[in-house]
């Protein structure tokens, strides 16, 4: 069976230990978890997660079965493949020199990132994108020297279709 | 005295209808214990909290009921974790009750600090840390509402001393649930039932869900109107009556030979309540080649976990049959009906004293000498096979083993929860000497209740299973399997207060067990085994469940 990329959002009670037995229905099977986004919804009692896993694709149902069966888990959201929009927020610190300060500017630009802060000689980006953009933005960068990267992980939203 | 926490604890475990916990008290429980003498709940004192476990397991499966186990924080919690660990393979409804210390000590390594839910979460269902004594009543009867439904299981609940002796009012009483049953996807009972129809070679296995979900009748009632044979899992083992003629045994690595075969050249199974565990299919891309598998229970992750299911339905398994009962159309299925006989002749000539030797012959005769209703608790490894291989149960929740985790010492202590459930019926042990070292303190709390629970040790002076695997498999090197013959059990027994005596087998025991058999109060017998008594068939690791062999 295929390997993939999976990304997942489930709807969580809002309460001390649900995440450890999200990360046990993973951990317990052998999986990890590639990145993960957790945040109060509208309602402060109810909490989303975001996560990305890689795993064959009969091992998500699983997975999926094992997690509706958390007392905390209000309901389970499948984005792999969907109709969605996904993002996920990086930011990139990177050191400047008269050489490249002119080639990364235009790069920045070039990609839509947006400079968030600046000295002399360096530079905080921050850039909002799919996985796949972050991932080649990142890549791009990385030859001038890469500083220090943070990244959010995953978030989505399903697309609504035209009825 | 002004109500506190531990009247609210109380009370609610009224509600819920316990009758009988079985726990330890520490510092932290004291709230709680303190308050016991007072209400109607029996408390049961054990000698460890891994056997408070253990017992209100065994008392959850002879009952039905939810048992309740009362540990105090640190030590008292860890103690349990071995028996909640049992309960949940085994999906038996449990409800821990740990004390915690107070809520200012957390994450202070307080002394008897620890953290029982973290510990415990990948083997409950659920658990709740109560933060707040208004909260105590309700995170209790969640507890019991979740361990009792579903797939059955045990629920933790931590509940720490200060909250224990908080003051509080009353709390809102128990809102009876409606009954829930309904049956949401006929249509998937209908192709399960034109399947089985339209089949020439079925068989159903019956697995522990059965019994678990009370559908035992009315898999006697399927199993009679289908005209279809049946095998079980060992926790299926008396779930449908065994005289019936359509048993066909146990299947897996140490199951039946007649039930192995017979499922290898099924083209239909209808599995009922079962994961189908590897001890039960061995190979499992090998078993049941030839079959298309219809799988019904409640626990939706169970469906399609270990195997390829063509047809699932997830649900309660007594409404399922009940649905699936009329759908059937009963048709003789002679030619195979015909090579199951031929079958079970050839197997039956083949295994002489159906392969557990002289240690069969015992249970056979122990079992003669009990009433037909008695309940049999076989602890962990030979002696284990050797009384489900042998043992006739004839009821269901009458012959209780620990399958799943396979927890040496747990028959002993879940005896006491048998008995102290099932006060009208018999109850007796059949334990090795490996085993029944491991909660042997318990023999102090069957004399102190003066439980008439029967002990049969069956002693090799070996770990006898391990002895077996080490001389069929490792060159008959018996690295640590070694028990020994210095420890006089029938002494240790009486130490106890419960009387004893040794008996050889190959002399004939049979004066002992009446002795044991009339005796008021509890009783041991140590019966010394040859250490080369195993048991046939079994099943090589890495081999089909075709592929049992018979001896060495």
């Amino acid at each position: 069976m295929a390997i993939q990329e999976r990304t997942i959002s489930l709807l969580v009670n809002n309460q001390p230990g649900v995440l450890s037995r999200i990360a046990g229905i993973f951990s317990s099977r052998g999986y990890n978890i590639r990145s993960l986004c957790v945040a109060e919804t509208t309602n402060p009692e109810v909490s989303r997660i975001t996560l990305t896993s890689r795993a064959e694709s009969d091992f998500t149902e699983k997975i999926k079965k094992q997690l509706e069966k958390l007392v905390d888990v209000i309901s389970i959201a499948d984005f792999t493949g969907a109709p969605s929009v996904q993002r996920e927020l990086m930011l990139i610190s990177l050191r400047l020199n008269e050489e490249n300060r002119q080639e990364i500017l235009r790069a920045i630009d070039v990609f839509g990132c947006r400079v968030v802060a600046m000295s002399g000689d360096s530079l905080i980006m921050e850039i909002t994108a799919n996985k796949d953009k972050t991932a080649a933005i990142l890549r791009y960068f990385e030859p001038f020297g890469v500083e220090e990267m943070n990244r959010t992980g995953a978030i989505a939203v399903f697309r609504r279709q035209q009825e | 005295m002004g109500t506190i926490g531990a009247d609210i604890v109380l009370k609610t475990l009224t509600e819920e209808g316990v009758e009988a916990i079985f726990g330890y008290p520490g510092a932290n429980t004291l709230p709680l214990h303190d308050r016991l003498a007072e209400g109607p709940i029996r408390h049961y004192l054990m000698r460890h909290e891994q056997a408070a476990a253990h017992a209100a397991d065994g008392y959850a499966r002879v009952t039905g009921k939810v048992g309740v186990c009362l540990a105090t924080s640190g030590p008292g919690a860890t103690n349990l974790v071995t028996g909640i660990a049992t309960a949940y393979m085994d999906s038996t409804p449990l409800v821990a009750i740990t004390a915690q210390v107070d809520s200012d000590l957390w994450g202070r390594d307080a002394f008897q600090e620890t953290d029982i839910i973290g510990i415990t979460m990948p083997i409950t269902k659920h658990s709740f840390m109560v933060r707040d004594v208004t909260q105590l009543a309700s995170s209790l009867r969640q507890a019991f509402q979740l361990a009792s439904t579903g797939r059955t299981g045990p629920v933790l609940v931590d509940i720490p001393k200060d909250i224990l002796s908080a003051p509080c009012g009353d709390q809102p009483k128990r809102v009876p649930a409606a009954p829930s049953k309904r049956i949401e996807n006929p249509e998937q009972l209908e192709r399960i039932a034109q399947a089985l129809n339209r089949s020439e070679r079925p068989v159903i296995i019956i697995g522990g869900g059965v019994k678990l979900g009370d559908a035992c009748e009315r898999a006697s009632e399927f199993v009679q109107k289908a005209q279809i044979p049946f095998v079980t899992t060992m926790m299926g083992i008396g779930s449908v009556a065994s005289a019936n003629g359509f048993n066909l045994g146990f299947i897996g690595m140490h199951g039946n030979e007649l039930a192995n075969r017979t499922i290898h050249q099924a083209d239909f199974i209808l599995a009922l309540g079962t994961r189908f565990t590897e001890r039960s299919t061995s190979v499992i891309e090998e078993f049941a080649p030839l079959a298309t598998v219809a799988q019904i229970d409640i626990d939706p992750t169970s469906i399609g976990k270990n195997i390829k299911v063509d047809l699932a339905y997830e649900g309660d398994i007594q409404d399922a049959l009940t649905a699936l009962i009329p759908l059937i159309a009963p048709h003789a299925r002679e030619e195979w009906m015909g090579r199951i006989r031929a079958e079970r002749d050839l197997q039956e000539a083949k295994l002489k004293d159906g392969g557990c030797g002289q240690a069969g012959n015992l249970i056979r005769k122990i079992q003669a000498a009990m009433p037909r209703e008695a309940i049999v608790i076989p602890d962990v490894g030979l002696n284990q096979i050797w009384t489900v291989r042998t043992w006739q149960s004839h009821s269901p929740r009458s012959l209780l083993t620990s399958g799943g985790m396979g927890t040496m010492g747990f028959s002993v202590p879940a005896a006491i929860g048998a008995k102290v459930g099932a006060p009208d019926r018999e109850v007796i042990v059949i334990c090795g000497d490996g085993g029944f070292y491991m909660n042997i303190q318990e023999l102090a709390t069957i004399s102190a209740y003066r439980l008439p629970i029967k002990i049969v040790v069956i002693n090799n002076g070996h770990l006898g299973m391990i002895r077996q695997i080490q001389d069929l498999f490792y060159e008959a090197r018996f690295t640590e399997s070694e028990l020994g013959d210095k420890t006089d059990l029938t002494a240790v027994a009486r130490g106890f207060g419960v009387p004893a005596e040794r008996v050889a087998v190959d002399e004939d025991p049979k004066e002992a067990i009446a002795r044991m058999a009339s005796a008021e109060g509890p009783y041991m017998i140590e019966a010394m085994v040859d250490q080369n008594n195993y048991v046939y068939p079994i099943i090589p690791p890495g081999c089909s469940n075709m592929e049992m062999i018979c001896g060495k």
